[in-house]
């Protein structure tokens, strides 16, 4: 792709972003969609403006993004630990990991009610349940990762005499790094979703429940329901596009990291050109061989290439 | 081990397994409960059976559309990691609290995964299985369906798994926040009542209905990518 099919792109994005607003907008000035349902547009970003001069806004993030991560954290740790135990051993990887399979299944809501007897509407019970919803399928991904190991690489540590910790951190994990990567990926999507359910249902401060508040409230709080629907949408995206920021920075190493750039130097022809770089060569993903540029402008480059990378991972 | 554990235990929280299972039978397989389970399941089939066409349709689409694909993935990206429950007050608001808003509310939040896998999986075809149909002279539909799509059929299958797991769940917050039937509002008045049996048992009937998807998805999926997993194994013993 050339730098011009590179500004169509991003052209017809935008056009498509002010596309929809407009239309948006010019739906609710005609009339077709009825103010007390939908409110317009400019009435909603009002909103959101208010409530981001306000604390409330930012202390809802907070406290969503507290539960989000508390959560994570717990049902993270704990699934690395019994994953890596259970997997280790043959004899619990057959007895256990049908009982992990049968948990795995259970949808996550089907849990909230009894959250919601132990703990009422707390902090408690919104880390609670992520961490609940984030162990099984995590805990599943490790065990398949360290099972993952390749034989020759087993069997070298083995004449290597590589045993215990030393085994552990240098053949398994580097070997089951990217299944629990994968795994991971989805807990952190998981772990939002379960955080706002226990919000708006289980009423946990945070994002989730002022939307319903903003419900409850009436029309005339409706701008404000969808702003936090928007403030919801953006935080899935940054938490995503952290994640897979770090994936990269973690696992640069690896091949289904590297692959993509592999491939790009057997085929010259199918590289994709992308915003960074095209501005510039150098180490940001899809760095591209391009005009130079100077120092203070490859920061702003490297970011760019970064938002790339983690805003729109899928183009 | 739970029935033994719970035999006698007087929490209010936590009552026996034995009266949970008789809840179970009374309420759900003969009592008044079958109904929100037959409603429930409508919601659900009807709002998975539409995301699930609506996604691989769109998908296609926007496999043979560069442009389109181009100018809309942010989007569509934004609307798959928005967490869908936050939808539901906004839906509530626009159909009422009916079976419409369900069914809508379901097939929008459960498309965008088979969506997003249904294109990620054509754009991702081997380059050779595409050049071959190109020597063969297939034309454009014939390439897009016998040779695109089931190659991309593994990445498709995952991502009506995924589909499945947020139709589920999206069922049971509707039912939940806004509603007069369905295993959610069961759940929800059991609890409100301080019904603690009957909200066990709606917890247990909702984890026999994801176990119960897994296993159908599972069979269905072995049975359609038999191939697949043939070709594979094939592979792999070759090597």
């Amino acid at each position: 792709m050339t730098i011009r099919g590179l500004a169509l792109r991003y052209g017809l994005r935008l056009g498509v972003l002010a596309t929809a607003l407009g239309l948006w907008q010019g739906l609710s000035a005609v009339g077709v969609i009825r103010a007390d349902e939908f409110p317009s547009m400019t009435q909603t970003a009002s909103a959101l403006w208010d409530q981001a001069r306000t604390a409330t806004l930012w202390t809802a993030i907070g406290q969503t993004l507290e539960g989000w991560a508390i959560g994570l954290a717990i049902g993270a740790a704990a699934a690395l630990v019994v994953g890596t135990l259970i997997a280790l051993n043959a004899f619990a990887y057959h007895s256990v990991i049908g009982v992990i399979e049968f948990f795995k299944a259970i949808p996550v809501i089907a849990i909230l009610p009894i959250g919601l007897v132990l703990w009422g509407a707390t902090l408690t019970m919104k880390f609670a349940l992520v961490a609940f919803a984030v162990f099984w399928p995590l805990a599943i991904q490790v065990c398949y990762g360290v099972r993952s190991v390749d034989p020759v690489v087993r069997d070298t540590a083995s004449v290597l005499r590589l045993r215990g910790p030393r085994k552990f951190a240098l053949v398994i994990m580097p070997s089951a790094a990217p299944f629990i990567a994968t795994g991971l990926r989805v807990a952190v999507a998981v772990a939002l979703i379960v955080d706002i359910i226990a919000e708006l249902i289980g009423g946990g401060s945070g994002v989730g429940v002022r939307i319903l508040i903003a419900e409850n409230a009436g029309p005339s709080a409706y701008p404000v329901m969808y702003a936090y629907i928007v403030v919801a949408g953006v935080l899935g995206v940054l938490l995503a596009g952290a994640f897979t920021v770090a994936e990269r920075y973690v696992l640069h190493w690896h091949e289904s990291q590297r692959s993509a750039a592999g491939d790009k130097q057997i085929y010259p022809e199918r590289t994709e050109v992308t915003l960074a770089a095209s501005l510039s060569p150098g180490r940001w993903p899809g760095a591209h061989p391009g005009v130079a540029v100077r120092r203070p402008a490859r920061r702003v480059v490297g970011v760019v290439g970064w938002l790339e990378v983690a805003v729109f991972p899928a183009a | 081990m739970w029935w033994v554990w719970s035999a006698g235990s007087r929490s209010l929280y936590f009552p026996p397994l034995e009266s949970i299972v008789k809840a179970l039978w009374t309420q759900w397989v003969t009592g008044p409960a079958r109904a929100e389970l037959a409603s429930s399941l409508e919601h659900l089939v009807a709002g998975y059976a539409i995301a699930s066409a609506l996604g691989i349709g769109i998908g296609m689409a926007l496999w043979s559309l560069r442009y389109a694909r181009e100018a809309t993935s942010p989007y569509l990206y934004f609307l798959y990691v928005l967490p869908a429950p936050v939808l539901v007050p906004a839906a509530m608001t626009l159909f009422g609290i009916g079976f419409s808003m369900k069914v809508v509310l379901i097939a929008f939040a459960a498309v965008w995964p088979t969506l997003l896998n249904t294109l990620d999986g054509m754009r991702g075809v081997d380059a050779v299985k595409l050049d071959t149909s190109k020597v063969l002279g297939l034309p454009r539909w014939r390439n897009a369906l016998q040779v695109v799509l089931p190659a991309a059929g593994p990445q498709i299958v995952a991502g009506l798994r995924n589909s499945l797991q947020v139709a589920i769940i999206l069922m049971v917050v509707s039912e939940w926040e806004a509603s007069t039937d369905g295993i959610g509002y069961y759940i929800v008045s059991a609890q409100q009542s301080f019904d603690y049996v009957g909200m066990w048992s709606g917890i247990i009937v909702l984890a026999i209905i994801g176990i119960v998807a897994n296993l159908l998805f599972v069979v269905a999926e072995d049975r359609v990518l038999h191939w697949h997993y043939g070709a594979r194994a094939v592979e792999g013993g070759a090597r």
